[in-house]
């Protein structure tokens, strides 16, 4: 069953220099004389069209400016649309900026009753759920301060508990998961989990990728007020890093001298591929994938080591060489050669990675070509890597899932 | 905004430019009384909270007046109908202060609450009809003042202050219609919210507050209803000091806030749409 269907949904912002919030009688009567040059217009959402099943997580990512929160902000009804039209069935909830509808100089259990009220709920209804939202806040000690003494995290825990409680059939999230500590965190996600399980829509927007694989299926990827992807998650997770990007998955150089390399060596094509030999942009971290080189040796007899670089965005991530092949340190035929690295699963971090492909020779030491970035990939993030439950940003190049052995002693009698 | 639970499956909420219809907005603002009590009750609270005299300022604020004006113009022997001028003054500042504050206090509503405008939907009317809702308690005790004073200079008790809701009832759509026009103006053009006490403070001396209708000239006395604060205190001071009515001014003014309701409407429907981009 369809929850929300948008159609054709566009939203044109007037920019700052005729924006009528700043309005004066002296812009009033510059405008009445027919001056409307200033400014301008800009389209922050265009023709953007998608619809959500009852029961989804649906993702929603795309850069800053890229028109997210304008999307949010129309399905939440704080902004109306120029053109286009949306339906949703069930009950709306909306939880876009911590503390939102918050009063400061009133208290926490005033601003609990406040805040669901605005949410949508009777008095009687959030007397009923009260003590829950409480309890899941982790605020009990601080009720009856005023929330302008409260941490933001204090803030955000409880708005977030308030809207999570007031169970709408559809929740309209964004990036509230970004703030609290991580216990928080890992109580709100299961939380968010659970609604999906139990019927409810909800719609979450992030520019964190792994959230969103975590939580979310299906996605869509906005640029520029448009869809640009739309799908499976970690395909959108994909096209998201690719945004800008070129050289992804494959790259093939042109015959003859302006290919990389010399008389001896000359690199052909690079390409990042899966194990049924097909042309990848991005690899999820639980499989196997292979990086081809394709290069052609011009002299007969050379002895020459192939190798490969990987670089995430902050440092080398992985070195391959042909080191274990029998291939390596031996006199080759002229001729073409396709040599894979095999990238076994588990091992990357998630990430954009981009190859350096080079040919050695050692005795004596000759640089054939070193071709830095020839092809750019994505590693993507899935469920059941070493990751595990944690939740917060893991700082390193690589991750293995190694096995891990347990020994128990019981603790000494005493 | 809200429905019932159990028939919340069905409920579908339609987005389109030209926002709901208007009975489904009639709809969402029915359902949405606790949001109004509770924003009501909050800016009651704010507004007394670390105050020395909290409500008591609903009395003192038209006593000062009456004291100033009263020993002013006490001189000038003013023709009020048999009314003591002191008794006069207090009773229109009881019911103008309403009006007034609830004007004043409300132009800026839009804007300063643009964080939750900007973050959370909900019937955008609601702030400023909440705020004169909360300043009904004020005016109440205002009122109330006025019968005290009333019985004390030997006025009444009269059967026609049984009458009093009535024009109490007009004042509330007259405030609240005042509230929400001056609050989407300001919205849309920030300028108002400088001229806001300068024409409020007009319209109180354009009002009949300090003086009797007699002193209006005669030309415009047959229209002075046109502003519907005086065919109102004319309606309240009827039932205060069972005074002769003067039924067509009444009438005048009963139209004027019926005109005015449907332009505060209109206006707040047409600047609503895009109320989040302009605060």
């Amino acid at each position: 069953m369809t929850a929300i269907s948008l159609s054709q949904l566009s939203k044109e912002f007037e920019l700052a220099a005729r924006r009528p919030g700043y309005g004066t009688f002296k812009d009033l009567f510059r405008w009445r004389r027919g001056n409307p040059s200033a400014g301008g217009r800009f389209l922050a959402l265009n023709q953007v069209s998608f619809e959500v099943q009852r029961g989804e997580v649906f993702g929603v990512i795309g850069r800053n400016g890229a028109g997210k929160s304008t999307l949010l902000k129309i399905m939440s009804r704080i902004l109306r649309p120029t053109a286009g039209r949306v339906e949703m069935r069930g009950r709306v909830g909306s939880l876009l900026d911590v503390g939102a509808g918050f009063h400061p100089e009133l208290t926490g259990r005033e601003n609990i009753f406040l805040n669901a009220a605005i949410l949508g709920l009777a008095h009687s209804e959030v007397a009923a759920r009260f003590d829950e939202i409480v309890a899941f806040s982790g605020v009990e000690n601080h009720l009856d301060e005023p929330v302008k003494h409260y941490s933001s995290g204090m803030h955000m825990r409880l708005a977030f508990s308030v809207a999570a409680h007031i169970e709408p059939e559809i929740l309209l999230l964004d990036e509230v998961l970004a703030v609290g500590d991580a216990d928080f965190q890992k109580k709100s996600m299961d939380r968010i989990e659970r609604t999906g399980q139990r019927g409810q829509t909800v719609i979450l927007v992030s520019h964190n990728i792994q959230t969103v694989l975590r939580l979310c299926r299906r996605a869509l990827c906005l640029d520029q007020g448009r869809i640009v992807a739309i799908g499976e998650a970690a395909e959108v997770a994909a096209h998201y890093l690719d945004i800008g990007g070129t050289n992804q998955g494959a790259r093939v150089y042109p015959e003859g001298p302006y290919a990389p390399g010399d008389s001896v060596a000359r690199l052909r094509a690079v390409r990042v591929r899966n194990r049924a030999g097909d042309t990848v942009t991005s690899v999820q971290l639980d499989q196997e994938f292979g990086i081809e080189m394709h290069f052609e040796v011009l002299e007969e007899g050379a002895i020459l080591f192939p190798s490969l670089k990987l670089y995430n965005e902050d440092w080398p991530a992985l070195w391959a060489t042909d080191a274990a092949s029998e291939s390596h340190g031996r006199p080759r035929r002229v001729g073409r050669y396709t040599e894979i690295a095999w990238v076994p699963p588990h091992l990357l971090s998630p990430g954009v990675l981009r190859v350096t492909s080079a040919v050695h020779s050692f005795r004596p030491f000759r640089e054939h070509f070193v071709e830095p970035d020839t092809v750019v990939f994505h590693a993507v993030e899935t469920p059941g890597g070493a990751r595990g439950e944690y939740l917060g940003s893991i700082e390193s190049a690589t991750r293995p899932l190694l096995p891990w052995t347990v020994e128990y002693q019981k603790a000494p009698e005493s | 905004m809200r429905t019932d639970d159990r028939a919340a499956s069905t409920h579908v909420t339609v987005i389109d430019p030209a926002g709901g219809s208007l009975w489904s907005v009639i709809a969402e603002y029915r359902n949405c009384g606790t949001l109004f009590w509770l924003l009501a009750l909050r800016d009651i609270r704010l507004r007394h909270r670390q105050t020395a005299f909290g409500v008591g300022w609903a009395v003192l604020q038209p006593l000062l007046p009456m004291i100033i004006f009263g020993a002013v113009f006490s001189r000038l022997h003013v023709d009020t109908g048999g009314i003591p001028y002191p008794l006069f003054v207090f009773s229109g500042f009881a019911l103008w202060l309403f009006i007034g504050n609830s004007v004043t206090s409300a132009s800026a509503v839009f804007v300063n609450n643009f964080e939750m405008i900007n973050k959370i939907y909900f019937p955008r009317a609601v702030l400023p009809l909440a705020q004169t809702a909360a300043l009904m308690l004020d005016g109440s005790v205002a009122v109330f003042a006025t019968l005290a004073l009333s019985w004390w200079y030997g006025f009444g008790p009269s059967w026609t202050w049984l009458l009093l809701p009535l024009p109490g009832f007009a004042a509330a759509v007259l405030a609240m219609s005042a509230s929400v026009a001056a609050a989407s103006l300001t919205a849309a053009l920030r300028d108002i919210k400088n001229a806001v006490p300068s024409l409020v403070q007009m319209w109180m001396y354009a009002s009949p507050v300090l003086y009797p209708i007699a002193w209006i000239p005669a030309p415009l006395r047959r229209i002075a209803g046109l502003n519907p604060v005086t065919g109102l205190l004319e309606a309240f001071r009827y039932c205060l000091f069972h005074t002769a009515p003067q039924w067509s001014l009444m009438a005048q003014s009963a139209a004027a806030i019926a005109v005015l309701l449907c332009a505060a409407a209109w206006v707040f429907r047409y600047l609503e749409s895009d109320l989040a981009e302009r605060v």
